[in-house]
């Protein structure tokens, strides 16, 4: 008997899949825009390019001050903390193994928060330039504290996370305690912690600029070998992979871009869930080839809900943390709703 | 040819392999036998160079320890079982050392397609893994080894979570690919079904090797009762066949 020729297997959707891609991008750019043009004065898009293109009949006097010192910087930093935190939530994931699994439940955010409230509290001056050193080692010594007490480095997600929420109230305790202790500094750091990019101005984009971009380019060019972490240790050794380097470098980089995403703009929560299972959902992929298009559809939703703080209560702001809290949620809930349906 | 000489190995300061020489030959199926904690998952894993060892492991020639040239699978006797990924695309990482992470070769789909219909899961491409019964998804871990056209393929106790049926497909299948000069490592419990489909076995007992040699001798040599204590039965069947039973107590002597 003749037996049929197999048809070939469904292709997966290659690295870059670039028409999702360029779409993110281009919304990037869309919400960019309007995030520069709108609140409480209106700037059109044409006297916006013709500023930043340095074409004349631009902007002149307060309204040039408003867009280029502003507005621009505060933009560009919501893009950078949205890209930072959509890629470590993703990245945390697949290295947990855990669908829900973001940066702020390992402790890496609250032990940012407390290494920069250490900075706040007892430094004097400018301490803008040392936040992300201070945040960083906060960050990176809760999460290494989460793995010490969970006492197996990556064999136990489950318990790792648990001992993450531990370690992630310790330090919020501390941190709590350290304001009270400084009330002369309990404003800044509590508008700080409330989680707000009012403070964006040139330096701090500068500076997290280049964190950022260096661990979401380590995150990046990592992130296909990342797929072998759904298999076993054997497994993904034997296809050319050294697992707990990989976690390691992985885990080293996504902590960096938290801990300095925490130190530009506080603690803004969800994001590093919502993201990666929107484009997730959208792409039909768990696969980390994705990870460029979550940064960038990262980057587009703070800005978005950034621009939702500004003008939602304008002339008041509303901490940006309570708007994608207000979204996130409730998604969280759902995602965690269907796993259970989908297990059961 | 794998040569083994003085290998040990030590975790935690406790011996888990010592003293082992060994040779292992090319194109051949050998089978370690052994109670559990004998040392077998160590000795694949040494085998496959990703445990530290001291003593030397060189496999023509070439030590094994992280040694990324070779092309060897492993098949874990407990998977991870990722969330949201189908049979096609789990057994597609296979190919990724050859095609590089995260790219896809036309000629790598037409493969994996030949692995999932060989292995009877074409059927079941797009289910997820996660929704796999025990059988399936130890058929979709011998797939993805498969799709890596390993030239050594280890498998730790690649039976044990099957049903007889699907036990009998299994070795045959692996069977299959030693006919086509794969080298087979394997452990596996059921002694008579080693001794069926292994050209070779090796007796191993706390971290040593007692015996090794053809499967038909070492079925009814003296040092594999002594590695389970005395506690099996070695009949042969009129067919010829050897088959191991486990002694419930001295009243099954004869």
């Amino acid at each position: 008997m003749k037996r049929e020729q197999p048809e070939v297997v469904r292709a997966i959707p290659p690295i870059w899949n670039w028409r999702i891609t360029t779409i993110c991008a281009a919304l990037l750019l869309v919400v960019g825009l309007a995030a520069i043009s709108f609140g409480p004065i209106t700037i059109g898009f044409g006297q916006i390019v013709r500023t930043l293109l340095g074409i004349s009949g631009g902007l002149k006097g307060q309204d040039r001050t408003v867009l280029l010192d502003l507005r621009l910087p505060r933009a560009l930093l919501a893009a950078l903390v949205g890209a930072a935190l959509a890629t470590s939530g993703a990245v945390y994931q697949s290295v947990f193994r855990n669908p829900l699994a973001d940066p702020y439940l390992l402790g890496a955010a609250s032990g940012a928060g407390l290494g920069a409230t250490i900075a706040i509290t007892n430094a004097h001056g400018n301490v803008y330039s040392l936040l992300p050193i201070f945040s960083f080692i906060g960050g990176t010594l809760a999460v290494l504290t989460s793995f010490f007490i969970s006492g197996k480095f990556f064999a136990e997600p489950q318990s790792l996370l648990l001992s993450g929420i531990a370690v992630g109230s310790f330090a919020t305790a501390i941190q709590t305690y350290l304001q009270q202790r400084h009330s002369s500094s309990l404003r800044p750091v509590y508008s700080w912690i409330l989680g707000e990019l009012t403070v964006a101005n040139w330096q701090i984009v500068t500076w997290s600029s280049i964190y950022i971009l260096i661990s979401l380019g380590i995150l990046i060019s990592v992130s296909k070998q990342l797929d072998g972490l759904m298999l076993s240790d054997e497994e993904s050794f034997s296809l050319g992979i050294n697992p707990n380097r990989l976690r390691m470098i992985a885990v080293a980089a996504a902590t960096l871009a938290t801990a300095t995403a925490v130190s530009a703009s506080g603690l803004i929560g969800f994001v590093g869930i919502v993201v990666p299972h929107l484009v997730r959902g959208i792409t039909h992929r768990v696969t980390n080839r994705n990870l460029l298009t979550i940064a960038l559809a990262g980057a587009a939703f703070l800005v978005l809900a950034d621009l939702g703080a500004r003008t939602l209560l304008s002339p008041a702001e509303l901490p940006i943390g309570v708007i994608t809290a207000f979204v996130g949620a409730p998604f969280f809930l759902v995602v965690l709703r269907r796993r259970r349906t989908v297990s059961s | 040819m794998i040569k083994i000489r003085n290998l040990e190995l030590a975790l935690n300061g406790k011996k888990i392999l010592r003293d082992i020489d060994l040779e292992i030959p090319d194109g051949k199926w050998s089978c370690l036998v052994g109670p559990n904690g004998a040392g077998k998952t160590t000795l694949l894993k040494v085998l496959l160079g990703s445990a530290p060892y001291s003593g030397s492991v060189r496999s023509n020639d070439v030590e094994v320890f992280r040694n990324h040239k070779r092309n060897v699978a492993f098949v874990p006797q407990q998977p991870q079982i990722p969330q949201g990924i189908s049979v096609s695309e789990y057994v597609m990482l296979g190919r990724s050392k050859k095609d590089g992470w995260g790219n896809e070769s036309e000629k790598s789909r037409d493969f994996v397609a030949s692995i999932l219909e060989q292995t009877h899961l074409y059927g079941m491409q797009r289910q997820l893994v996660s929704h796999l019964s025990g059988g399936e998804m130890q058929r979709t871990l011998i797939a993805r080894a498969l799709a890596q056209e390993p030239e050594l393929i280890l498998l730790d106790e690649p039976t044990s979570a099957l049903d007889l049926h699907h036990q009998i497909e299994v070795l045959n299948n692996l069977q299959f690919l030693q006919e086509r000069g794969v080298t087979i490592i394997s452990t596996m419990h059921d002694i008579t079904l080693a001794a069926m489909y292994a050209d070779r076995i090796i007796v191993m007992q706390e971290g040593r090797v007692l015996a090794d040699g053809a499967s038909s001798e070492i079925i009814h040599s003296p040092e594999l009762r002594t590695a389970f204590d005395n506690r099996i039965n070695v009949y042969t069947l009129d067919s010829g066949r050897p088959v191991v039973i486990a002694r419930k107590d001295e009243k099954d002597e004869k």
